[in-house]
């Protein structure tokens, strides 16, 4: 079996759903006879078709607007947006409609609709082509919202989250779309979308993240680990809905919890995760919580990217004071 | 010699294609003379050479399909070295893009469990109040042990309270009168300027079995009359000093509870004998523990009478507002040089503390003057 890049298993997994569902749609600008700006939609357009892989004017409004259509009248359409930078046109379309489609009609009319957007930094790319806002996403009603960290979890959860009857926003992470490498079976079988996934056992700290974070967290679990700190290290993968019942099930064990992500502090996911430990299992800490974030600042230009993106010594420093600081 | 790999080409594409070579082996290139052209998914694209100089080597043919970073020529330069700072600024440059990285991370991403199924709840868990854990820690108190009050088995303050007693036997959490004491101390040794002054009486003319408590009242109380500032209350706050012409006096009685200051009210209308029945029945209260609050109100000067149990002199302690306190210790017989001749005599040991921010040196020392030559008096 070969190994594939993160980016591959996304296309491999479009590839096993428009050939087992002919309702799968897949749009976007440039996924059809280009392949996609990162590769991801490659070959698609060639097997299924023009009627099927729909390359869009550059007009990300369209591309929602239609995605709900389609979604409602009984298509599963998957929606590309080059950047997350990109959506915000398409707000209207995904927040007032797309994730109040089911509520509106009372049940009537269900969205099943995919948006796929790569998000984050770290590539050397402009502000806009850089940033991570699911927790916009997060705190609108309606939504769930899924980021993979590893191929084999992004071909599972892509294929769960075009079998959703909800609409999913399932951001991609493309500092590491090629970076990581493993082996996918292509088996067609879905992975949970309520679920986190642990990635590493540890009994001193809780270590959650998601996305691209997830590589240098395993990098400093490591480092930690040869300094006698072990760090369970979970990917929260399904950022909403939350799986805090395997997050708790593991600060019984540790007592302390530390969350990563590289997104801005601010009402950053962080803050919700914080806040329900706080509500549900405070009395299980034997530590403050901490979290590891970006800055409350726009993503800055290449330059200063490094200074912004989270590098593994924040995580190992972070960790060290939990542990130290609170014997 | 340098090498040059295939860049990124601006449009975050993997790989492109060669279309052709415009150069061969052995060739001279100057820099920026166009070397190949390939072709991207979405546009054919002319290479320029990065540097001058001999091409040493060239990799890939017409037709295939190369990936970003893959080798494309060696250059053996003849021309000026490129400085550092030209080659960091290539590395740093920014595309439209992005450049997404073709470096494989070594760590394995894609070992998981789903969920974490394999997080029993440990037999042993302990849910603690924050505040409980902090105190258990402060008391070398091991949670293992400590078995929760609260809901669901919840360790509370509580909880690590009686756990100390049990731990670490002999330790107990202070209440009522001992509890006080440890504010009230703390307070006045942290504000007072105490100084103290030690005086003995001389006691040649007391009968024998005379009543101390009852002496060393009346002598608190002339002595304050002669001598009131010493009887007085202070606040430095407000810079304020109330001098007071009725004297109360706080009396320190020790119990097994702790210690408890009674307060003998004008004890200038006192009795001698009321004195005594005053003392009995307030001691009686304390062991029974039916004394009031307002018993133990506006003293405006205290007496511990320490001498009754052991202690010659003693550094007692004001509390305020008060400015004073008088301790007596324990009378002793002591060898004394009167006309040429030794003499032995009994003495009471005088030890008075004063804040000395509310009184002078001279007003305590006329204050102890007197009272000790009142002690001195024969009995009546």
């Amino acid at each position: 079996m070969t190994e594939l890049t993160l980016v591959e298993a996304v296309n491999l997994a479009l590839h096993h759903e428009m050939e087992h569902d002919p309702n799968v749609i897949v749009l976007g600008e440039d996924v059809g006879d280009n392949g996609g700006v990162f590769r991801a939609t490659v070959g698609l357009k060639q097997k299924y078709g023009l009627k099927r892989v729909i390359d869009t004017p550059l007009a990300e409004a369209l591309i929602g607007g239609v995605t709900v259509g389609m979604a409602t009248q009984g298509l599963r359409p998957v929606a590309e947006f080059q950047f997350q930078g990109f959506v915000f046109p398409a707000l209207e379309h995904l927040m007032c409609h797309a994730a109040r489609m089911r509520n509106r009609t009372r049940g009537r009319l269900t969205c099943p609709a995919v948006f796929r957007a790569p998000f984050g930094g770290g590539i050397h790319a402009p502000e806009h082509h850089s940033e991570s806002v699911e927790a916009l996403f997060a705190h609108t009603a309606g939504f769930k919202i899924v980021i993979p960290s590893s191929p084999q979890r992004a071909y599972g959860l892509l294929l769960a989250a075009i079998r959703s009857n909800d609409p999913v926003m399932f951001f991609e992470p493309k500092r590491i779309y090629r970076t990581v490498k493993s082996e996918v079976v292509d088996n067609g079988e879905a992975l949970p979308l309520d679920t986190c996934f642990t990635l590493r056992k540890g009994r001193d700290i809780t270590l959650v993240t998601w996305g691209a974070c997830v590589v240098e967290s395993l990098q400093a679990a490591q480092t930690l680990s040869n300094q006698g700190i072990e760090v369970e290290v979970i990917d929260l993968a399904s950022i909403k809905p939350m799986d805090t019942t395997t997050i708790f099930r593991s600060l019984e064990k540790t007592g302390r919890l530390l969350v990563v992500h590289e997104a801005s502090k601010t009402c950053g996911v962080g803050s919700e995760l914080l806040a329900r430990t706080a509500e549900h299992a405070m009395c299980l800490l034997k530590a403050p919580p901490k979290r590891v974030t970006g800055m409350d600042t726009i993503m800055p230009y290449y330059r200063n990217e490094d200074y912004y993106m989270i590098q593994e010594e924040d995580i190992v420093i972070a960790a060290r004071e939990l542990v130290e600081d609170w014997k | 010699m340098k090498t040059f790999n295939l860049p990124d080409l601006g449009e975050g594409l993997a790989e492109s294609e060669i279309v052709k070579w415009h150069i061969s082996v052995g060739d001279m290139v100057k820099l920026d003379q166009v070397v190949l052209t390939v072709e991207t998914a979405k546009a054919t694209v002319d290479v320029p050479a990065p540097y001058g100089g001999r091409i040493v080597s060239r990799h890939g043919e017409e037709g295939d399909v190369i990936n970003i970073g893959a080798l494309l020529l060696e250059i053996d330069e003849t021309g000026a070295e490129q400085t550092a700072s030209e080659q960091k600024q290539t590395a740093d440059a920014a595309t439209v893009v992005g450049n997404v990285s073709q470096h494989a991370h070594s760590v394995n991403v894609d070992d998981f469990w789903i969920g974490g199924e394999h997080n029993p709840s440990p037999d042993n868990l302990i849910t603690a109040l924050p505040s409980a854990r902090l105190l258990a820690k402060k008391l070398g108190v091991d949670l293992d042990l400590v078995k929760g009050s609260g809901p669901d088995g919840l360790i509370v303050d509580a909880d690590i309270y009686d756990e100390a007693g049990k731990q670490r036997p002999g330790t107990e959490v202070l209440k009522g009168a001992r509890r006080t004491m440890v504010s009230t101390m703390a307070e006045s040794h942290h504000n007072v300027a105490a100084v103290t002054i030690t005086e003995e009486a001389v006691l040649e003319g007391w009968k024998q079995g005379e009543d101390i408590s009852i002496r060393l009242v009346q002598a608190i109380v002339h002595a304050c009359q002669e001598e009131p500032a010493m009887n007085a209350w202070f606040d430095a706050e407000t810079m304020t000093r109330c001098v007071h012409s009725t004297v109360n006096i706080g009396i320190a009685v020790d119990s097994r509870h702790g210690l408890y200051v009674p307060v003998l009210r004008h004890a200038d209308e006192y009795e001698p004998q009321e004195v005594r029945r005053w003392l009995d029945q307030t001691v009686q209260g304390i062991r029974e523990r039916k004394i009031g609050r307002e018993q133990l109100q506006h003293a405006t000067i205290t007496l511990s009478n320490f001498g009754a149990i052991a202690g010659i002199y003693a550094t007692p302690v004001v509390t305020p507002p008060q400015v004073a306190i008088v301790g007596a210790g324990r009378i002793i017989e002591k060898v004394v040089i009167r006309d040429g001749q030794a003499v032995a005599v009994k003495a009471m040991p005088l030890s008075i503390t004063f804040d000395h921010r509310a009184c002078t040196g001279g007003e305590a020392a006329r204050f102890t003057k007197v009272l000790a030559e009142h002690l001195r008096k024969p009995s009546v």
